[in-house]
């Protein structure tokens, strides 16, 4: 079995490598020539945990390579995986498939043989049906069929991910297609994993829906956490209150100052595109998407409001600015509001992050960048954790103390035990856990 | 140990049967001395898989009765529950309490020695503060500590959720209450069902917070089912794929003709108005009851459509009327909105509902009340189910078409198969599923 993966960003890397790793050739293809030298002397352009040791040892066996070639890749492919970007367009929400058509174009060109086209990529329903009519007008001799196989990856998980899925999800018509992505997932298979066959359009739909409904999810714990802080109840106690229960599940239910990253911000907003135009608005949805964009910048206030009304003329730490620990993925991350924001407030923003800082450094300007995590809290008049890496999960308080101008931390991620730093002499804020606790 | 249950509604009936087959003394206490009197001769004046038999039992045992005597009862109990009813009061969606300070002042005049006194109706944030205020006003002697302690009970499978919870949620924090929850729960406790201990606002929180999640869930699952109408889509096999991820999981992922029942519409509007005092708007909520509401009256539109447009002078078969299957209530059930609507717009509309007839009857006019199902479709223009009870998910479709004036089915609660319906000559309409049943 061979195939081509067109697109080496995050999907397309972490797809290729792992198809590899299930002894299936894979040709990874992107028409950045930089970026396959890098690839081809052994650089990764993205950071994800084992994905390093995997595509050095596939390519030691010769079952993963790299190319700018398009047309050799597919000619020679049983299934062409279209994993290249689908970003947020600009102004309207709908996802740019500008890259997809383009891709379905050239492989069309470069069919040889029956071959299967995936969409891998995280696309709107109808995408599908859409490549099938480029490849047939392209190419009105081709013999193929198109599938939707959406990826369920969750940066820095995506390995584990995609060798132990919880399901995989197959949007297919006709016999062959069929059988040939059965073969493909055949190590899967064998591990009875669920494998879903449904339509094109329902799996198109499934990876959207599920990742919608994870967002509300955090979205609702969220405005749980804010009910908490009114009421002086504890969210981290309704969570696992609510958790417990079967039909709930605790997953996505830790509070924090809103949804980011490659995936929640862009697919909730196409979904809500998608459904405004085909006439069965997702209100739900909507609401969502309206409550975590004000939610990234109410953030801010909480800082500042922590600080005692005003950061003019302060000095702010700021522990983290990746959207979510292990990756140095800076979409849409809440940093980008806090810290905009906060610099707008008067205040001067001293940062740091174990990972993100390169990528950060393109997206944020007017910031003083720190070495590590004590340098930056130097001589700060407060300290704000933004995202939870496990180095920021035990300070040294004391030293905290001594750094720190005044024993102020804002933890939005809620990695600091209340009770503990309050009676250590902090000033502490957290998501919806007051303390101490309201009594009437 | 003895217990005391103020009020044999729901919650208080089961409750009090479950306790006592722990083996705990318990008396429930109501008002309405005809209640009482029934429930002496044996009668359960709910309907509940399983009540009558535990009731029975632990009566016969001597460890369950029943009294009107709220006083006494108290007084003997080391733990007095309070299981009143907490209505949506008119207009603000907020829950009524009345019930619950008049039930806490008779408690306080009646406590004697160290007593938990504890909410298992379901009661927003702050009422067992408040509880506690009306108690210790009332006799500031008493030696007392309120704790909160939900109930997460569903109808038709209550009696299996009290004995095998998925957890226990106790709101109290002092030692003394905890204590005497302990000793009540031990059966669980030994069983290793989770006990989340918090504090109290906590507790009555926790109770909102999942029933307004899974009312979310539902919501959400109904709003996708209309989109896949509208794309082509499949929402059960949505339905399947993302409740196979493990962080979302499989349950109230079916689309339906939105939420009802006694526990749902109620909570939903009682947290939105709780937080929306508290100054922290849960947007979500509000949103999913706003969806909720206009979902239940567009289901009679859905009805419609099936039938070509308009059902003036047609007679449309309703079965099922209840909220859900197994049980007969029909608190804020869909079929109170689609029914009245069938009917407005010029339809005669003939029902039946194994259980809820008799409940159905004081809340809608005008229906021929059917002896079954098929009495139900006798000379109808179109079959609509409402409720999924298990009589109703293998009709005989043969017999159907003869009775039916035309093979036209509109289905609720998604519980034939799209293929099989076609192929038996019926034109078919469900919940997000594509027609020709891809």
């Amino acid at each position: 079995m061979r195939i081509a993966m067109i697109g080496t960003g995050y999907v397309g890397l972490v797809s290729g490598a792992c198809f590899s790793e299930f002894g299936v050739d894979v040709v990874c293809v992107d028409k950045d020539e930089s970026k396959i030298k890098t690839l081809e002397a052994g650089g990764l352009p993205i950071y994800e945990p084992g994905l390093d040791n995997l595509v050095v040892a596939n390519r030691r066996a010769g079952r993963l390579s790299f190319t700018t070639d398009l047309a050799g890749a597919v000619a020679e492919a049983d299934a062409v995986f279209i994993a290249v970007g689908t970003p947020s367009r600009r102004g309207d929400g709908h996802a740019d498939l500008s890259y997809v058509f383009a891709a379905a174009e050239e492989i069309a060109k470069a069919l040889d043989g029956y071959t299967v086209v995936v969409t891998k990529s995280t696309v709107p329903v109808g995408t599908g049906r859409e490549v099938k009519h480029i490849i047939a007008n392209t190419r009105p001799d081709a013999d193929f069929d198109v599938v939707s196989n959406p990826e369920f990856l969750r940066e820095g998980s995506a390995i584990n991910d995609f060798m132990r899925p919880d399901r995989v999800v197959i949007g297919i018509e006709g016999h062959r297609a069929r059988e040939l992505m059965r073969e493909l997932y055949r190590p899967l298979y064998l591990a009875e994993t669920p494998i879903i066959f449904t339509s094109l359009e329902t799996a198109e739909l499934i990876k959207y829906a599920a990742n919608t409904f994870l967002a509300t999810k955090i979205t609702f714990i969220n405005e749980v956490a804010d009910l908490c802080e009114r009421v002086g109840a504890n969210v981290h106690d309704v969570a696992k209150g609510i958790g417990l229960d079967g039909r709930i599940g605790r997953k996505f239910l830790h509070p924090g100052p809103g949804y980011g990253g490659s995936c929640f911000p862009k697919d909730t907003l196409a979904l809500v595109r998608t459904a405004q135009e085909a006439g069965a608005p997702l209100r739900i949805i909507e609401t969502v998407v309206d409550i975590n964009a004000k939610r990234k910048r109410a953030m801010a206030d909480v800082v500042i409001e922590t600080c005692g009304g005003s950061v003019a003329g302060k000095t702010i730490a700021i522990l983290g600015l990746t959207f979510k620990p292990n990756t140095d993925d800076m979409r849409d991350a809440p940093s980008l509001d806090i810290v905009p924001a906060l610099i707008e407030a008067g205040a001067s923003v001293r940062a740091f992050d174990p990972v993100g800082m390169e990528e950060a450094k393109k997206l944020l300007s007017g910031v003083d960048w720190g070495d590590d995590a004590y340098a930056t809290m130097q001589d700060a008049d407060a300290l704000v954790i933004v995202t939870e890496w496990n180095e920021f999960r035990a300070l040294d308080l004391e030293r905290v103390k001594r750094l720190l101008k005044s024993p102020i931390l804002v933890d939005l991620r809620n990695i600091y035990e209340p009770r503990e730093i309050v009676e250590q002499g902090f000033t502490y804020r957290s998501i919806g856990r007051p303390y101490p606790p309201r009594r009437d | 140990m003895r217990v005391a249950m103020i009020g044999t509604g729901y919650v208080g009936l089961v409750s009090g049967a479950c306790f006592s087959e722990f083996g705990i003394d318990v008396v429930c206490v109501d008002t309405d001395a005809d209640k009482i009197a029934r429930l002496n001769r044996g009668e359960t004046p709910i309907f509940e898989p399983g009540l009558d038999a535990l009731i029975e039992a632990n009566t016969k045992s001597g460890r369950l009765s029943f009294t009107t005597d709220l006083a006494a009862a108290v007084k003997a109990a080391e733990a007095v529950f309070i299981a009143v009813g907490t209505p949506s009061r008119r207009g603000d969606g907020h829950a009524d309490l009345s019930y619950v300070y008049e039930a806490a002042r008779q408690i306080a005049a009646a406590l004697d020695g160290y007593t938990v006194v504890v909410t298992k109706s379901t009661v927003p944030v702050g009422t067992g503060q408040e509880v506690a205020r009306v108690i210790r006003e009332a006799r500031p002697d008493a030696d007392f500590d309120v704790a909160s302690n939900p109930e997460f009970l569903r109808e038709g499978s209550a009696i299996e959720d009290f004995m095998r919870p998925d957890r226990v949620v106790i709101g109290t924090e002092s030692e003394r209450a905890q204590a005497v929850m302990s000793e009540l729960y031990r059966p669980l406790f030994l069983r290793e069902t989770p006990i989340v201990w918090t504090a109290l606002q906590t507790a009555e929180l926790i109770k909102y917070a999942a029933n307004t999640f899974l009312a979310t869930k539902i919501t959400f699952i109904n709003e996708v089912a209309d989109l896949c109408e509208r794309v082509g889509a499949n929402v059960q096999e949505v339905a399947k794929a993302i409740g196979l991820d493990g962080r979302i999981g499989a349950k109230f992922l079916h689309p339906g003709p939105g939420y009802g029942g006694s526990c749902f519409p109620k909570d939903t509007r009682a947290l939105v108005a709780t937080a929306r005092d508290a100054g922290a708007p849960l947007t979500i909520i509000e949103q999913v009851v706003a969806v909720n509401d206009a979902r239940k009256k567009q289901m009679a539109e859905k009805i419609i459509d099936a039938c070509g447009g308009s059902v003036a002078g047609k007679t449309i078969a309703v079965l099922g009327l209840t909220f859900k299957p197994n049980t007969d209530d029909m608190r804020e059930s869909a079929s109170l909105d689609i029914v009245p609507a069938l009917q407005d717009a010029g339809a005669t509309v003939r029902a039946y509902d194994p259980e809820g007839m008799d409940e159905a009857k004081d809340l809608l006019n005008g229906l021929v009340w059917c002896a079954d199902a098929y009495d139900a479709m006798t000379g109808a223009d179109a079959v609509a189910i409402l409720t999924e009870w298990n009589q109703f998910r293998a009709l005989d479709l043969g017999r159907m078409k003869g009775l039916l004036k035309e093979p036209l089915m509109i289905d609720l609660r998604n519980i034939y198969n799209p293929a099989e319906m076609a192929a038996a000559g019926f034109r078919y309409t469900s919940v997000g599923r594509p027609e020709n049943g891809i």
